[in-house]
């Protein structure tokens, strides 16, 4: 059984239910150190003072955040940790609203929630509650110095709940706040209709096992390559020609897709 | 407008559009700075490679992965864009799939795409897949390599503007049963489950994100804002730790009284 990060309670009325907090997600990118290409030396981070170019110990840092230019209030953990003041380790439920309500744009972080000792029952009720009402808890929570906002959702059949922090709703950008070019013509119907046939050509159903990380095995291969000596061939990073012309595009694709959904291109090329 | 993080193309059959990866959402928490306890000279964080003690630019980092004991073997960057050259600057769209179908545990970060070209032609081809993806309602589907690792994506229409959002791989998702969760046979009593129900439709509304504002982001300025007026801060006292409570029933009853007399 994994560690937990944070030990508490989901609280909704006068219902507590102590849950233990795990990550859901366990990445599995292959992970490099950094190294100084000119003698291969490792990189080590440190902090230094600009004025003297020289290393600054741990216990002469302190946390400052400047109010104005060049004036700076200097704050402890402890201060950090007044500004939240839980009266208990809690989730507090503020409200259940229908999941199907909330856009995953808000959710940030995801967590697995497990019942520590004796509620077990509790757990599972409320597992089971949010799954028939379809309903997920949004409620806050302080997790080491933050109080974040959360949501609480039953995870399909595995009789799991599951926790998302959530930004709040200003940290959300809105498609207004970029500038984007507009073209002076609007795609005419027989390119929406054509790109319809597309999409539903490509239409499927999201089906987990199929999406696999390639890119780890080839990373690999040519870390193995490299290490037997190896060069390695480096293409520039030239990026397609745009398409000037949409419909000949929307033509060659489709004439690609065979009946069977799947581009027939790339089985093409493989041959 | 906010920087872009990658640039590339996103190619749907054989169309392909220029486009710019920018964040979807902003970070506004209150960030601290690094100071000499003693000057409040702003510090910096540097690149010291170990081997004489010298600065290393981050231009001239490389990737080092140890492949066996003491083996090390270091990459560039072009030479790690050689693993998949096409995925570092392509998403390619491979299926269109109902959006539902995706557990959003597997969501990471939303950006925006945004056409990154001002020719009218990739400025009608990304005005075309966003009118025929709100159109069908489907997320398309796709891959890329960012920096040193490969992202699922999902492409959705929001705001009128596609938004691609990372994902974790299935298989990068801890199962559940690596965890001690109550299975199937810890089937709640009816009468629990009913007052449970009824409590959860109680305290129910609509979701409406701006109610949940960051009360975090305020009380941390306002401790600065004492702070800097010389006031003293005391420290929090431990939060209590609930215990789960006895009575489950009886619980679930006294919160449905309660609510109900509001």
């Amino acid at each position: 059984m994994p560690r937990s990060i944070w030990n508490g309670a989901i609280a909704f009325g006068a219902v507590t239910v102590p849950v233990k907090v795990f990550g859901a997600l366990e990445d599995r990118a292959i992970h490099f150190h950094e190294v100084h290409l000119a003698d291969g030396g490792g990189i080590a981070h440190q902090l230094v003072d600009p004025t003297t170019g020289k290393e600054v110990p741990r216990d002469k840092v302190v946390k400052g955040y400047e109010v104005s230019s060049g004036k700076w209030v200097v704050v402890s953990n402890d201060e950090i940790k007044a500004a939240d003041q839980p009266r208990r380790k809690a989730v507090e439920v503020e409200d259940f609203v229908p999941g199907d309500q909330i856009d995953p744009t808000y959710y940030d972080k995801a967590y697995n929630l497990a019942p520590q000792d004796g509620a077990e029952r509790g757990y599972a009720l409320l597992a089971a509650a949010l799954q028939k009402t379809g309903r997920v808890a949004v409620g806050r929570v302080v997790l080491r110095t933050k109080e974040q906002v959360v949501a609480i959702r039953p995870a399909g059949d595995d009789h799991l709940l599951r926790m998302h922090t959530m930004h709040a709703s200003d940290e959300i950008v809105s498609g207004g706040d970029l500038d984007v070019p507009t073209p002076r013509k609007n795609p005419a119907k027989r390119e929406v209709d054509m790109a319809g046939k597309l999409v539903e050509g490509l239409a499927t159903d999201f089906d987990p096992g199929r999406y696999q990380d390639t890119y780890r095995e080839r990373v690999l291969g040519v870390i193995k390559r490299k290490a037997k000596g190896e060069e390695i061939e480096v293409t520039e990073r030239e990026r397609p020609e745009p398409s000037d012309d949409l419909l000949a595009a929307l033509q060659a694709s489709l004439d690609a897709v065979g009946g069977d959904g799947k581009p027939k291109r790339k089985t093409r090329k493989k041959r | 407008m906010p920087r872009s993080l990658w640039r590339g193309s996103l190619s749907f059959g054989l169309v392909n559009v220029p486009v710019a990866l920018v964040s979807a959402v902003r970070d506004l928490d209150v960030h601290f700075h690094q100071l000499h306890a003693d000057t409040h000279a702003r510090l910096e964080v540097r690149r010291v490679c170990k081997k004489g003690d010298h600065e290393a630019p981050y231009e001239e980092i490389g990737y080092g992965y140890e492949l066996e004991k003491g083996k090390e073997v270091v990459l560039t960057q072009e030479e790690l864009d050689a693993a998949q050259p096409e995925k570092t600057r392509t998403i390619d769209i491979t299926e269109f799939v109902d959006v539902d179908q995706i557990d959003p545990v597997l969501y990471d970060h939303p950006y925006f795409l945004i056409p990154d070209d001002t020719g009218e032609g990739p400025a009608r081809a990304y005005r075309l897949l966003v009118e025929v993806m709100e159109k069908q309602g489907r997320a398309a589907l796709g891959s890329f390599v960012l920096r040193t690792k490969e992202h699922l994506v999902a492409i959705l229409v929001r705001d009128g503007l596609l938004q691609a959002t990372t994902m974790a791989f299935p298989d990068e998702v801890r199962p559940a049963d690596e965890l001690d969760v109550p299975g199937k046979d810890a089937k709640p009593k009816p009468k629990e489950l009913q007052n449970a129900v009824a409590l959860i439709e109680e305290l129910s509304r609509d979701f409406e994100p701006e109610r949940y504002k960051d009360r975090h982001r305020e009380r941390l300025l306002e401790i600065i804002e004492r702070k800097r007026k010389g006031q003293t801060i005391e420290s929090p006292a431990e939060p209590e730790t609930p215990e789960a409570v006895p009575d489950l029933l009886e619980a679930l009853e006294r919160s449905l009284a309660e609510v109900r007399g509001r």
